[in-house]
């Protein structure tokens, strides 16, 4: 159980960490592009959680998304 | 589509979200004040094979912008389920005779083959309403409902999340949660748990409805790392209450040597009933489950590599580990193919049963349901993308899931060695999207 605490305390450092990497505001042509969105398909990932719901034992990670149904 | 019928389509969606969001209507008609409607739709086909479960399903999510980037998002999806699927009994070398789970008939499953229940029919509907937007200057807010209803089963549920930026929007933490009240409705009643199954007419040992509550959590960091690489990191946190048991699932009950299905006779003259003994399965009454996901986007010379990671573990456990990369490669200007590679492995849970001997007393937990056991997955397939003349998103993908799975060797007593014990599944996926 500590090990599991031990990772949301994991989160800030990392986002610490994070402070040197980047972009310049300027500098945001590729990454605003539709196919660089972390979720390009909301339909499809939406489709994949509630196969993978149904079918599997696990569910969720990206999102809260599969659930809601009487499939599992 | 003409502006009159997205118009209509628009008012009847937005009274429809007011109705889940618990708002009045004219205070979202106000606000329509610029932007217009982005649909979002799309057709799926999934099918197993060998005559398992069949689902054809539509889904929409049309979503509009209001001035300060706030945004109205409202989903639909209708699914049409048919087929059959395992209902957790065992083969045998003779013919077996189960009750249907609404206690009102019987049926056959030939000698050899894996016992499924051919039962299963059903019409899901789903809606889902979001509403988005910023909270002074680095903070975005999501806050939204969802409900879903088939013939068993009724899902509310509401949820939140809120992202804040930071250094310079290269960073972004957030934290968000889940709720959801569910209930089953199960035909013919929830049967007790590890009690056998009986004669047609009889629901001596059925129950009324019954419920479960779901909580998540999410807490998630991403950071554009450069010009082309972007990443993410999830923590998520779930925690499952109430009636976990799948009503539709049993065990057969077995001779502790040979590992044949108990013979059974029904109870009188005249009586249909099963064949052989069979116990319906318990699962406990409480699940916790931890994740960790990290998802990474890089921009290769235009081409784009989407690659991710899961790992999973429960208090029943079950650890899983997911790896999903899908490799986006542009041509012709205006149309791209994405080749989708999934792996998938699960260790059993620990009340996983292939079947329960008479030779020792019933555990308190136990089911024989596949998707409890120890499996890989693989999902291979492809996305073909194009815009149509008129500058819309237009994509098929088709892909190919296969699981393989086995029992341990510990749980495989007498004449079952001989036997295909796993219900492998393989299904095939096509989906037709269209974006206007």
């Amino acid at each position: 159980m500590r090990r599991r605490f031990g990772l949301l305390l994991v989160l800030p450092v990392l986002a610490a960490g994070c402070a040197s990497m980047g972009v310049e505001p300027w500098e945001r042509d590729v990454l605003a592009k539709d196919e660089m969105q972390l979720t390009t398909d909301e339909i499809e990932a939406a489709t994949d959680d509630h196969i993978y719901f149904s079918k599997e034992a696990s569910s969720g990670g990206r999102g809260f998304g599969g659930g809601g149904c009487g499939c599992n | 589509m003409s502006r009159k019928d997205k118009l209509t389509i628009s008012t009847a969606l937005a009274a429809a979200t007011c109705s889940l969001l618990g708002t009045s209507l004219p205070a979202i008609v106000d606000a329509q004040e610029e932007g217009d409607w982005d649909f979002n739709t799309s057709i799926l086909y999934y099918g197993e094979d060998n005559d398992r479960v069949k689902d054809y399903s539509v889904s929409a999510i049309a979503k509009r912008m209001f001035v300060d980037d706030r945004i109205l998002s409202l989903g639909l999806t209708v699914d049409g389920l048919t087929g059959a699927t395992p209902s957790g009994a065992i083969r045998q070398e003779v013919a077996q005779t189960f009750t249907r789970p609404s206690g009102n008939d019987a049926y056959v499953v030939p000698a050899g083959e894996l016992p499924l229940d051919d039962t299963f029919k059903d019409t899901r509907v789903a809606l889902s309403a979001a509403w988005q937007q910023p909270w002074g200057d680095r903070n975005l807010i999501n806050v939204g409902a969802s409900l879903s209803k088939e013939y068993d089963y009724l899902h509310l549920g509401v949820n939140a999340r809120i992202a804040r930026d930071f250094n310079q929007r290269n960073t972004t933490l957030s934290a968000g949660f889940a709720y959801s009240s569910d209930q089953l409705e199960p035909v013919g009643g929830a049967p007790m748990p590890l009690t056998p199954m009986l004669d047609v007419g009889d629901t001596s040992n059925r129950s009324g409805d019954q419920d479960k509550d779901v909580l998540d959590l999410i807490l998630g960091v991403s950071q554009v790392i450069n010009r082309d690489l972007v990443v993410q990191l999830n923590y998520s946190f779930s925690q499952s209450d109430g009636y976990l048991t799948d009503p539709y699932k049993v065990l057969s009950l077995v001779d502790g040597t040979t590992g044949d299905t108990l013979l059974r006779t029904p109870t009188g003259p005249g009586v249909e009933g099963p064949s052989h003994q069979f116990l319906f399965e318990s699962r406990p009454d409480e699940r916790t489950k931890h994740s960790v996901y990290a998802q990474a986007k890089y921009y290769m010379n235009g081409k784009v590599l989407d690659a991710s990671y899961r790992y999973m573990t429960d208090d029943w456990d079950i650890d899983s580990h997911t790896v999903d990369l899908r490799y986006r490669i542009p041509f012709a200007d205006t149309r791209y193919i994405e080749p989708h590679l999934r792996f998938y492995t699960q260790s059993e849970a620990e009340f996983f049963r292939l079947s329960l001997p008479d030779s020792q007393p019933l555990p308190s937990y136990a089911s024989a349901d596949y998707r409890l056991g120890d499996f890989d997955a693989i999902t291979i397939g492809a996305k073909y993308g194009w815009k149509t003349r008129n500058d819309k998103d237009m994509s098929v993908r088709v892909e190919w899931y296969q699981q393989s799975g086995s029992v341990p060797s510990g749980q495989i007593i007498g004449n079952q060695a001989g036997r295909d014990n796993y219900p492998d599944l393989a299904a095939l996926i096509v989906q037709f999207s269209y974006r206007f």
